[in-house]
């Protein structure tokens, strides 16, 4: 009874049976891909002017705060057995994959709103490039949350 | 026709001032996770603080009593010492929240730290407790509160589907992909936003503020019985934006970023600069009104001279203890603890702490020492009944949901 | 106790009195009826079985004793005589201004030294601006 209840109130704790890390790979997953949607919709906003600046930066840094907090559930999450553990690194590649997507987001919405950033690292060529690397990485969570058996 | 004026006046204040940080994040998250299948709730709370909210105005205008006054009265000092302990606290949660939410509002609009917002907006709160006169700060926050109606316009531009939306509402019933637990959990805390005890503080000690007297019934009522549903339908456009644009796309809502998207989406920039501003008044409102009610209990528990209408100096502890709560506020903001999450707490811990507040309305509604022939009819009654359970059930029910499923995760 | 117009009324103290708000002669809150003090028919000492009289209304410090038990010393507990009410309805009216009791020094204290030092603690609400 103990173990069930603490580990029901503890989202980001490890999870040592294997049906609970998967939940909390599952978990994780879900709020990558949330964040990987939110920052596709912010950009496409942002690309037909929809949206200001200051919105959809506010925007894509609370999406890294997400992506931050999923990835350390990742990682303090102790595999209990070699299918979780393959699990895990999957799920840690696909929240890597995302977090990838939503800096470069940024960097992107940086050089839109006037910074000097044309040519420098990381920044996508085209808001389609951007976009469509949003929705790979998007699609990498969706598909490590069905591995995982999430909904 | 100034008289006319004056009600639509309130009718719209009570409309702009329904809505708080609590009723946007819970709705939105709702939404997004649940489509509409918890709208029931937003009827099932709004029937309630209608109800209750003209109770305890009826109260105050009659006997000249406010909220607090009459708990300690008819509960005895111990009894109501626990009480007042716990809406004190849970109020203080609220305030908190509010603050917060203004800080993250303008986060939103200028892009600068919400840290650095936090104290800039507590000393504004500051201000207009100490300087502006009631009617003012009540009608200015209301008014433009109602600029959430954006909400609802980025609704009908969004074109959604209604049957879809209205198949989702009734019957009820929780998506598939979520746990019955985690949809009760969330039924809890919509209903706690919706009902927030503090909502009942501040409109008993407004009408003594305003001098309410038996002739503003009828104000009173309409006041609360058009206004509210009114602030109930703006909720339910917020949880209905998030569940037509961000629930498709598998968003769950954890900022208020988020939550803004559906009206630029609809909308484009004018109708979200709008829409913000309408949160910040909203936010700005509410943190004024917990304020004031943190005032308002203590110094009513005690017996201090209270109220804005008096000369700070003339109510000296009453204002002293609104500065120590905007104090309390900004010291847990600073701890960089995410204000959306002290809001998903405040509606819970709301729900819990309800029966404290409408048990005691309720018998001294009843009470014609106080109420002599305005004592409450028989339907109101009934129905008063009725909510005490629903009342008594959430709260009893919102901690054991809240452990078992992780706070809704 | 005779209410007003002579006619007598019957008062119970838990009920009507302990908890109620007192007001000043201006209607101004002062305190909350804390606890009763008593006195036996000649003003002296209470002994049971004897008639005993409401002499005044205690507040501040005698809550906590009524909270958490205890005693608080006779000489410190600030009274309001019952000479000074009026009338005793949903709230008991004095009839004395409350700047005339010493029983409330801490909302003095509070005022003087914390609020009316604040750059507009005077400042009337009502009157705009």
């Amino acid at each position: 009874m103990l173990p069930a209840v603490l580990a029901g109130t503890g989202c980001v704790a490890s999870r040592q049976e294997p049906g609970q890390a998967t939940a909390a790979v599952a978990d994780a997953l879900a709020q990558a891909g949330s964040a990987g949607e939110t920052s596709r919709i912010t950009v496409g906003l942002l690309d037909e002017g929809k949206i200001t600046g200051p919105v959809a930066d506010t925007a894509l840094l609370d999406q890294l705060r997400v992506l931050d907090d999923a990835e350390s559930a990742l990682t303090t999450l102790v595999p209990p057995d070699a299918a979780s553990a393959t699990r895990r690194t999957t799920g840690l590649e696909a929240v890597g994959e995302v977090s990838d997507a939503v800096v470069a987001a940024r960097a992107w919405a940086a050089a839109r709103s006037g910074g000097d950033l044309a040519g420098a690292d990381g920044v996508p060529a085209t808001t389609d490039d951007l976009l469509a690397d949003l929705a790979s990485a998007t699609d990498a969570t969706d598909a490590a949350l069905a591995e995982a058996g999430g909904p | 026709m100034k008289k006319l004026l004056g009600v639509a006046l309130g009718v719209l204040t009570a409309i702009g001032g329904f809505v708080d940080i609590g009723d946007l994040v819970t709705n939105a998250v709702v939404g997004s996770r649940f489509g509409m299948s918890l709208a029931w709730v937003v009827v099932l709370g709004v029937v309630g603080i209608v109800l209750f909210a003209s109770m305890a105005g009826r109260v105050a205008a009659v006997s000249g009593r406010a909220t607090f006054e009459i708990i300690r009265e008819r509960l005895g000092p111990r009894a109501a010492g626990a009480n007042l302990l716990a809406s004190f606290a849970i109020n203080l949660l609220t305030l908190t929240a509010e603050v917060g939410g203004i800080a993250l509002a303008l986060h939103l609009a200028s892009s600068v730290e919400p840290r650095l917002w936090i104290p800039v907006a507590a000393l504004a709160v500051w201000l207009v407790l100490w300087r502006v006169k009631f009617q003012i700060m009540e009608n200015v926050a209301g008014l433009m509160g109602l600029l959430l109606v954006g909400f609802a316009v980025a609704l009908f531009q969004l074109g959604p589907d209604w049957g879809e939306l209205l198949r989702q509402a009734v019957p009820p019933s929780p998506p598939g992909t979520e746990h019955p637990a985690s949809y009760w959990y969330y039924a809890v805390a919509l209903f706690g936003a919706a009902m927030t005890p503090y909502e009942v503080f501040f409109f008993s000690s407004g009408a003594v503020e305003e001098r309410w007297t038996r002739k503003d019934l009828g104000t009173n009522r309409l006041n609360v019985l058009l206004g509210f549903p009114l602030g109930g339908m703006l909720s339910l456009s917020i949880a209905a934006c998030a569940a037509v644009v961000l629930l498709p796309a598998g968003v769950e809502v954890s900022s208020l970023s988020q939550i803004v998207l559906p009206v630029a989406q609809a909308g484009g920039v004018l109708l979200l600069a709008l829409v913000i501003l309408g949160i910040v008044a909203a936010t700005f409102g509410a943190a004024l009104e917990t304020a004031l009610s943190s005032g308002y209990t203590l110094a009513q528990y005690l017996g201090w001279s209270w109220g804005k209408f008096r000369r700070p100096a003339r109510a000296a502890r009453f204002h002293l203890t609104m500065i120590v709560a905007l104090l309390l506020a900004i010291g847990i903001l600073m701890t960089s603890v995410d204000p959306v999450a002290v809001t998903e707490m405040s509606v819970v811990f709301s729900a819990v702490a309800l029966p404290l507040t409408y048990v005691p309305i309720l018998v001294v509604a009843n009470d014609p020492e106080y109420m002599g022939e305005h004592v409450n009819g028989r339907v109101v009654n009934a129905l008063g009944t009725v909510y005490l359970v629903i009342v008594v059930v959430a709260a009893v029910a919102a901690i054991p949901l809240m452990i078992a499923t992780g706070a809704g995760s | 106790m005779t209410g007003t117009g002579g006619e007598v009324r019957l008062v119970d103290a838990r009920l009507h009195l302990l908890s109620r708000q007192v007001l000043d002669v201006d209607g101004e809150p002062v305190r909350t009826v804390d606890d009763l003090e008593l006195a036996g028919p000649d003003g002296g000492e209470v002994t049971a079985g004897q008639e005993v009289h409401v002499s005044a209304i205690l507040v501040g410090p005698v809550l906590a004793t009524r909270l958490f038990g205890g005693r608080v010393p006779d000489g410190r507990l600030p009274r309001i005589a019952w000479d000074d009410v009026g009338h005793v309805g949903t709230a008991i009216e004095l009839t004395v201004p409350s700047d005339r009791l010493d029983a409330d020094w801490v909302e003095g204290w509070v005022r003087d030294r914390l609020i009316a030092r604040v750059p507009g603690g005077r400042h009337d609400p009502e009157a705009g601006g």
